[in-house]
């Protein structure tokens, strides 16, 4: 079952720097047991003894095509580049918050930018009773836009009350202004907040 | 944890680049001008100090140890950095609603430090189990245990959650010791 652009919108996606994190640990765990259980003669007492940088193998190397051995290796180093760069910057981008296009005609163009958005829908949710506070963003893509809202409710508010509220008040209205039949949301609840007192 | 596995994930990218960039400079290095190698890692003498070194030898064994200790370590970050979410039954379509294991044990505290002759409590939540333990001076636990845990499922029942929870109380009273 493929997630629904709301439950997409609950959290930015981590899977691709946690399955890397995850091969990278698995490797290494892996190869160290390997190293270990060769160092050790248990495929073999000789096989244990014999230096790192085996001479057969050297051997089999000089036997190569020297071309086609440094290519590959030039090949190898730049893709190595290509995807650590490429790793580097997925994982230090900001999420997008993408701005609402509601018509893309050439020369009618009409976006709300995602920074209006948000203080529209948060201004509305902040209204509704027993919400202390609410914050609101764009996410996903430009293509179709979610909203994640975070609200901090009061202590002892009824929650399916407030869901209410803000299903009818604050996502419709939201529908009905940016004339969509569908916003995806994804809403995340802080349950008995107390509100923040100031130390005077 | 989560911020954690991004900026290893970054310094894990930009090693692989550093790496890539090395291997490519001195291969192409080596075999544009031979005689000049290396160009910025000194890998001849490495070549050598490889070739002197046994399988068997401690120092393969130190790395070989290290290396598997911190892959453990890096499997154990990425199992740990998933969310926790607690989903909440969705009130329309599209709209998905979630609240976080804290604020679940945040509700059901307030509500335990409400009862009767509850001295203090802490409770922690997931998705699928609320731990709660109370102390209370008054009431021994046969007495009180009874009673919370079926107020606590009382509560959990009128959360909107997506599966219910089990619901475990431990309550340590002075009472139970004389």
């Amino acid at each position: 079952m493929s997630k629904t652009a709301s439950v997409k919108a609950i959290a930015r996606s981590y899977g691709a720097e946690r399955s890397l994190t995850f091969v990278t640990g698995l490797v290494a765990l892996l190869a160290g047991a390997a190293v270990l259980v060769l160092g050790f003669g248990w495929l073999g007492t000789f096989r244990a003894q014999r230096p790192v940088l085996d001479p057969e193998v050297v051997d089999w190397i000089h036997a190569q095509q020297p071309v086609m051995l440094r290519v590959a290796a030039i090949v190898l180093g730049l893709v190595l580049l290509v995807f650590g760069l490429w790793l580097a910057v997925r994982s230090l981008r900001p999420e997008h918050k993408p701005d609402m296009a509601l018509d893309r005609t050439q020369g009618h163009g009409l976006t709300v930018t995602a920074a209006a958005l948000a203080g529209a829908v948060q201004s509305d949710a902040e209204a509704v009773d027993g919400v202390t506070r609410a914050r609101v963003r764009s996410v996903g893509d430009d293509e179709d836009p979610a909203l994640r809202l975070h609200v901090w409710l009061r202590e002892g508010t009824d929650l399916r009350r407030v869901w209410q509220d803000l299903d009818t008040h604050v996502l419709a209205r939201a529908r009905t202004a940016l004339g969509v039949e569908k916003l995806p949301v994804a809403m995340q609840i802080e349950l008995g907040s107390s509100e923040r007192k100031r130390v005077r | 944890m989560r911020v954690f596995v991004r900026l290893l994930s970054t310094l894990l990218g930009l090693a692989l680049a550093a790496a890539g960039v090395l291997l490519a400079l001195e291969v192409a290095w080596q075999w544009w001008r031979p005689q000049d190698a290396p160009l910025l890692v000194p890998w001849p003498s490495w070549r050598d100090a490889l070739e002197g070194t046994g399988w068997d030898s401690t120092t393969v064994r130190v790395v070989a140890i290290i290396v598997a200790v911190a892959g453990l370590v890096l499997l154990f970050t990425a199992s740990a950095a998933r969310r926790r979410d607690v989903r909440l039954t969705d009130p329309a379509p599209g709209v998905t609603v979630t609240t976080s294991p804290r604020s679940l044990a945040r509700v059901v505290g307030q509500h335990v430090r409400a009862q009767e002759n509850v001295t203090s409590a802490s409770v922690t939540a997931s998705a699928r189990k609320i731990r709660v333990r109370a102390t209370s001076t008054l009431e021994s636990e046969q007495e009180l245990r009874p009673r919370l845990a079926e107020s606590v499922s009382g509560l959990v029942g009128d959360l909107p959650l997506v599966r219910r929870p089990k619901v475990s109380v431990v309550v340590d009273s002075p009472r139970d010791r004389r």
